[in-house]
């Protein structure tokens, strides 16, 4: 497989390109709009949006419960919505439940609240073991589920789109919605982490 | 449609969903115990292999949604066939038998095209 | 299809290799992979599951040693290509110019 350290600029580098120039030259697709996309994303949408959901599902009860009962509209009430979240669902882990996102048959992310997938979320390796062997997977992101908790596989098959409410961590009871959002990470939201408040042991 | 700079944040938090506005009614309601369906089409689908032939329960009934397996095929004249999708709950052991953790189990969302009543 | 994109449940493929501090795109080529697939669905009147199909039917070697963009820019060349809008003919014609351009 190849890994982030060995990647090279493959043959499919020049074809976009070559497909990018044909389709402006026929006058479809607009060279600046394509830029205004990859901006969105670069700069705009990604995790801290979803760290932001979390956050105040942790300090508002109320919106906690709307998020569970319709997260799309929970969400959309942030202002994150649209493209891969058209149809959202939030799955929350709590002290007998962990659970864990995947797209075995492709890379189906939720896009409005983490932003693109990582590689190794779109990667052959997580998207086999996950389902079979989670606590494994688990295990090499540095978190151990015991015994007797259910680790909860969501496996993206169709259009629905997946998002973890992880755990507040004891200790932060003092923490206003900003400061726990700072505290939530990207993997937390997967499933593959938990948030730990800073300076705790890994 | 030509995708502009302006019309891009719109379309972005528009989206488009797979939802399907028509009247059809579910196979299944939540609780029914369903078997996937052992389906082998040379064209897409989105039922995992490592599913069929295993039971599970209805967990929730998402809606009517496209078909994937015929919304992939809408160039090639296919007509759409638009039904419920469902939150289907297994049992680790159901799926990867008796060596998996006795408490573990996944979510997988299945149309009703790809299963059976158990 | 039973195709290698099927990966549920499989083994020996290697460890999870996950990047500290990831950037959204590794390189220039795949931001215009990525805003790709919005200019082009506008227009071309295709699903998110026939460029799925499209993914699916990469040969299975290629697919695994592959990443995500390149999987995307495959389907990209085969939706528009069956719609008659971009030909592989075109498309190779211009990577040659391109590939010159770059010397």
């Amino acid at each position: 497989m190849p890994t982030h350290a060995d990647r090279k600029e493959p043959e499919a580098a020049l074809r976009v390109r070559a497909l990018e120039s044909l389709l402006a030259e026929k006058g479809l697709i607009d060279p600046k709009a394509m830029d205004a996309m990859v901006d969105l994303y670069e700069n705009r949408i990604g995790p801290r949006n979803g760290a932001r959901v979390v956050a105040k599902a942790w300090v508002d009860p109320a919106y906690r419960q709307r998020l569970l009962d319709d997260a799309t509209a929970a969400i959309r009430e942030l202002g994150f919505s649209g493209l891969q979240g058209e149809d959202m669902v939030v799955v929350e882990n709590t002290d007998s439940v962990h659970n864990m996102i995947v797209c075995t048959l492709c890379s189906c992310y939720p896009w409005p609240t983490l932003g693109l997938p990582p590689v190794w979320y779109k990667s052959a390796p997580y998207r086999a073991r996950v389902v079979a062997d989670p606590r494994g997977v688990l295990h090499e992101f540095g978190v151990d589920v015991p015994d007797d908790k259910e680790v909860r596989v969501w496996d993206t098959t169709a259009e629905l789109r997946y998002l973890v409410l992880p755990q507040r961590p004891a200790g932060t009871e003092h923490m206003d919605e900003a400061q726990l959002a700072a505290l939530v990470t990207r993997d937390s939201m997967i499933g593959t982490g938990v948030v730990r408040t800073n300076g705790a042991p890994a | 449609m030509l995708l502009t700079a302006e019309i891009v944040p719109g379309l972005v938090a528009q989206g488009a969903s797979a939802r399907a506005h028509v009247d059809v009614p579910p196979k299944f309601k939540v609780g029914d115990k369903v078997r996937a369906r052992n389906l082998n089409p040379t064209s897409h689908t989105r039922l995992p292999g490592y599913v069929r032939g295993r039971e599970g329960v209805i967990e929730f009934d998402y809606g009517v949604f496209e078909f994937p397996d015929t919304h992939a095929r809408v160039f090639e004249g296919v007509p759409e066939k638009p039904q419920h999708c469902y939150r289907v709950r297994f049992t680790a052991r159901e799926v990867w038998g008796p060596t998996a953790h006795p408490v573990d189990t996944l979510r997988v969302d299945l149309f009703d095209d790809y299963l059976d009543p158990a | 299809m039973n195709g290698i994109h099927d990966l549920g449940g499989m083994h020996g493929l290697g460890r999870i290799d996950p990047e500290t501090d990831e950037p959204v795109f590794h390189a220039e080529w795949e931001t215009r992979a990525f805003a790709m697939f919005a200019a082009t669905y506008v227009f071309a009147g295709y699903t998110v599951d026939e460029l799925r199909h499209d993914i699916e039917q990469m040969g299975p070697a290629e697919y695994l040693e592959s990443s995500y963009y390149e999987h995307w820019v495959h389907a990209f060349e085969r939706v528009l290509a069956r719609r008659g809008i971009v030909t592989r003919e075109e498309i190779d014609a211009r990577v040659a110019q391109l590939a010159q351009g770059a010397h």
